[in-house]
């Protein structure tokens, strides 16, 4: 992988993180997206397996039992 | 569990804070101790542990920082120090054999046109307990970094503050957590026979 690929693909991963980039590294990323096909289907992938697991969320609630356990608890200490 | 009898010195607004501020999130610490340990008793336990020891140092949480945060930081602790020792790791995947996997090119070597949208194929035939499947396998660490930035949205700082680890160990745990992740889901797609054949370059497609 070329290492303006590499570079733009962690960035991109910033990006995709919601972590905090500048309005100059959010077009570089861009620019390279729009150009480079290979770098573009491999964010797209990225973006899927992580909203693949983004669909755990909610997936497990805490057992009634054990929140009403805890409560009492709570009160008691 | 012997130190849910130790009593709590706190005053009753912190109490009635605590008890209208922490409750609400024990949904995001059960999925979370779930993902660690991987089993429910445990889990329960682990939640339970870390709400006694969050309740009894609630007096040094700083007020209007993130509770989650500072909760998911105490049930690693208490993982860390208590659950862990007493479980196996299943390493069905090492953390050196990761480095090398990469799912688009396996895609791509699948199908070198990357016409009919392969990684649609594969994900859309993944369900959640695949996923669950996958996460279960990957070493702890991998496997923490990917459910405290995907699965609870935590930021990159949250993240190195729960595991006490800098933003680069963050960022590289969560990257190869990741790749280790689709190596996991690859394999779970042949497994499954979603892709079949061993997805090297002109092999596929048997």
């Amino acid at each position: 992988m070329k290492e303006v690929c590499r570079e733009t693909l962690e960035r991109a991963y910033l990006f995709l993180d919601g972590e905090i980039l500048s309005a100059v590294e959010r077009h570089q990323i861009q620019v390279h997206l729009e150009e480079c096909q290979p770098c573009l289907e491999r964010y797209g992938l990225d973006t899927e397996v992580t909203i693949l697991v983004a669909r755990l969320k909610g997936s497990h609630r805490c057992p009634d039992g054990l929140k009403a356990k805890i409560s009492d608890l709570l009160e008691q200490a | 569990m012997a130190d849910t009898a130790v009593p709590v010195d706190l005053s009753s607004d912190d109490k009635k804070r605590f008890q209208q501020e922490a409750l609400p999130l024990l949904d995001s610490l059960y999925a979370g101790a779930l993902r660690m340990t991987r089993n429910p008793a445990d889990a329960e336990d682990l939640v339970q542990e870390t709400m006694m020891r969050a309740y009894r140092a609630f007096d040094r949480f700083e007020p209007g920082t993130n509770l989650k945060a500072w909760l998911f930081r105490i049930l690693t602790n208490a993982y860390i120090n208590t659950y862990r020792k007493k479980q196996r790791e299943p390493q069905k995947i090492s953390t050196e054999e990761v480095e090398d996997f990469d799912m688009y090119q396996e895609l791509k070597n699948h199908d070198p046109e990357f016409t009919k949208s392969p990684e649609r194929i594969v994900l859309d035939n993944i369900v959640d307990s695949d996923i669950i499947d996958a996460l279960d396998d990957l070493p702890e660490q991998f496997r923490m970094a990917v459910v405290l930035s995907d699965v609870e949205d935590f930021s990159y700082a949250e993240m190195a503050e729960i595991m006490d680890v800098p933003l680069g160990t963050v960022m590289s745990r969560l990257h190869r957590g990741r790749k280790a992740l689709q190596k996991r889901l690859w394999e779970l797609a042949r497994e499954k026979g979603i892709i079949k054949g061993d997805g090297a370059p002109g092999k596929s497609d048997t």
